[in-house]
């Protein structure tokens, strides 16, 4: 006989989604991953805007990832009208994108995923259970904070990195005193690879073909797509490689990749990306055999490692940027001309592509945005479905409880994926 | 001590008001100790949907039948419902074409010719649906609004209301007028105040992320931009963005 055991809503996720599993007896016949956040629309918003106003604008799309929605699209902006920007600003962009990435993966690891571990409710109940670590996590999390409001003027949706430049150059004591925090939180970022490191105990999932923007860490942005199966493809010709579907049930778009169903974010990131500084080196090294050629369950020690990376990645930035001082170029002018731009950066939670055009005014005609949770959104049903099968005649409260630790590996960004493209 | 309990949700939003409590990492024990979370599914599991609340915080436009159950189920079975945000006050980013397309044409945009029918409607305040108690602007809002009505609530009353533009804080704090001598398109005399002029102390012009102050002088600033050069088209897809419904005639 059928029956439908459901998930609804999620929950420790951004946004809203469920799902559904359609049983016949004990047997999983498919798994229907809905989400069902309400869209805005905004690639439709974007068309009849000048380019001047597209960043502010789609930076709304998501709060998490409000910084690198914000870079993505002033780099793409400027990509189509040929602006190259200064040394300065390149690196203040990267320095806010790594702040951002901070407080992204501690929110995820030590608010979201950290109940599990101690098989609690949520953040109020983890106050009582591990009130020291949640502390520590917290700490970790108001630095990469620090580093977004010091950089960007404002926590959520910065509005100090602008198009061709900076409304204003970080100061030499705002790096000092950001150098400073960022020191402080070493030791607790080490410390998370270890208490991240074990996955969870669940059937062997599919071997995820993974896709990451290359080369190199950290420039977040680059110009080529890599995956793991060798394969690569030039950022600007995007179109010719991902395809995407509307799905009935769902209000994200469905993406392949060469006919794949790729998996992006922190786990890709390491399986596929170099660049690692000396100390991230080491302790990559030490849970590696948790990450390459390893399934989803491996994200999240990948994503400890990176929050350890990101803090090296920005000492070293600020580093740079205080040798360079009041030296070095400032702001340049952006001047509009008809044409297409595209950027594709790594967001907290992986691929992200921004792509516009516009017409000789600098008028908007077109807006498309790719987002990481919707790029991963064929390998998350994929997995939903795999893990399900696994637990085949599991009392349904278990097979619910799995199922939403798979979908907090993926650390999903609901907002961001029901914002997707022109067909 | 009976511990106030407090739902805290999104409807048509980024989850930038709720990450806006999460933000608060140095208060947040504090806040999980005086409040019983009783409802916050972005970071708590097991929710329970029949549970009554003494506050609903809630952010997000309203824009889907789903959204507007959300918002009526809440309104119920809470005593106070807080309005979190620009898009829940005024309609938001998501609003800012209600009065420029329908929305089937921005869905077709986005989805494609023959892509079924979405349920949706143009994205909307709290306001036009139920009755509000208490509302905290901004995109994003600022922490210590957040932090003072939280305080309040503990107080067993609610913060006093601010109705000030952002110029009063941005010519306390002496940055340069964008408006007056830069000849930039600055909303900062028609914005709600309360953020000690952030942008504007960045140099970047004021982009009306917290809506209109009451008693804006709407008419006078349209004129004052007119006058400077700028085109009524792009005046009001810039006042548009963050709140569609705007008197262009007022004075006061």
């Amino acid at each position: 006989m059928g029956s439908v055991i459901e998930i609804n809503p999620f929950t420790r996720v951004e946004g809203h989604g469920s799902a559904k599993l359609y049983l016949d007896g004990s047997h999983v016949e498919r798994v229907e991953l809905c989400l069902t956040e309400s869209p805005r629309l905004f690639e439709s918003l974007l068309i009849g805007r000048s380019y001047a106003e597209v960043p502010d604008i789609i930076c709304r799309i998501c709060s998490l990832c409000s910084t690198v929605h914000k870079v993505t699209a002033l780099l793409a902006v400027e990509d189509a009208f040929g602006t190259k920007v200064s040394e300065v600003t390149g690196l203040t962009r990267e320095l806010i994108a790594q702040g951002g990435l901070i407080q992204s993966h501690a929110l995820h690891l030590y608010c979201l995923l950290l109940p599990d571990l101690f098989k609690v409710r949520g953040v109020a109940e983890l106050a009582l259970a591990a009130p020291e670590l949640l502390k520590t996590g917290l700490a970790v999390k108001r630095v990469g904070n620090l580093i977004q409001e010091t950089v960007g003027g404002r926590l959520i949706h910065p509005v100090n990195i602008t198009l061709g430049g900076l409304g204003q150059r970080i100061s030499r004591d705002k790096l000092l005193h950001m150098r400073d925090e960022l020191e402080a939180i070493l030791p607790a970022c080490r410390d998370a690879c270890r208490l991240f490191s074990a996955p969870p105990v669940f059937p062997q999932l599919p071997v995820p073909i993974c896709l990451a923007v290359g080369p190199a860490a950290p420039p977040l942005s680059g110009e080529q797509f890599r995956m793991t199966d060798g394969r690569s493809f030039p950022v600007n010709a995007y179109r010719d490689s991902i395809s995407e579907s509307v799905l009935p049930y769902s209000n994200a778009k469905y993406a392949q990749v060469l006919g794949h169903e790729p998996t992006v974010g922190a786990l890709s990131r390491l399986n596929l990306r170099s660049g690692l500084g000396q100390e991230a080196s080491r302790i990559f090294d030490s849970v590696k055999e948790e990450i390459v050629g390893r399934d989803i369950r491996g994200n999240n020690v990948a994503q400890a490692v990176e929050l350890y990376q990101a803090v090296e990645n920005s000492l070293s930035l600020i580093d740079r940027l205080l040798e360079i001082g009041r030296e070095g170029a400032g702001n340049v002018e952006v001047a509009p001309k008809s044409g297409r731009g595209t950027a594709a950066c790594e967001a907290p939670r992986g691929v992200l592509i921004h792509s516009y055009a516009f017409d000789d005014a600098g008028i908007c005609t077109e807006a498309d945005v790719i987002t990481p949770t919707s790029l991963n959104q064929g390998a998350l049903s994929r997995d939903l479905l795999a893990l399900a099968r696994g637990m085949e005649g599991a009392d349904a409260a278990s097979m619910v409880d799995a199922l939403e630790r798979l979908i907090r590996c993926y650390d999903p960004c609901i907002s961001c994926s029901v914002h997707l493209i022109h067909i | 001590m009976i511990r106030p309990k407090l739902a805290i949700a999104g409807l048509t939003a980024c989850s930038g008001c709720q990450l806006t409590l999460l933000n608060c990492e140095e208060e947040l024990p504090e806040i999980v100790r005086g409040f019983e979370l009783a409802y916050f599914p972005m970071a708590q599991s097991s929710n329970d949907p029949e549970a009554v609340f003494d506050v609903a915080i809630v952010e997000g436009a309203v824009s889907t039948k789903g959204d507007l159950a959300t918002l009526f189920r809440l309104r119920n079975s809470s005593r106070l419902l807080v309005a979190f945000g620009t898009c829940a006050l005024h309609g938001g980013v998501a609003a800012m074409n209600n009065r420029l397309n329908t929305r089937e044409e921005l869905i077709r945009g986005v989805y494609g010719e023959g892509t079924g029918s979405f349920e949706s409607f143009p994205p909307s305040p709290f306001k036009n649906f139920v009755s509000v108690d208490f509302s905290i602007t901004g995109c994003p809002p600022e922490k210590h609004d957040l932090i003072a009505l939280l305080g309040a609530l503990l107080a067993g009353t609610l913060p006093p209301t601010q109705c000030y533009p952002v110029c009063t804080e941005c010519r306390s704090r002496e940055n340069l007028c964008l408006l007056l001598e830069k000849n930039q398109l600055c909303l900062g005399p028609i914005i709600q105040g309360g953020c000690n002029a952030r942008c504007p102390a960045t140099g970047i012009v004021c982009e009306g992320c917290r809506g209109p102050v009451r008693e804006a002088n709407v008419a006078q600033e349209l004129e004052l931009l007119l006058e400077r050069g700028f085109d009524k088209e792009e005046i009001k897809r810039r006042m548009s963005r963050f709140t569609p419904e705007w008197d262009y005639g007022q004075r006061h």
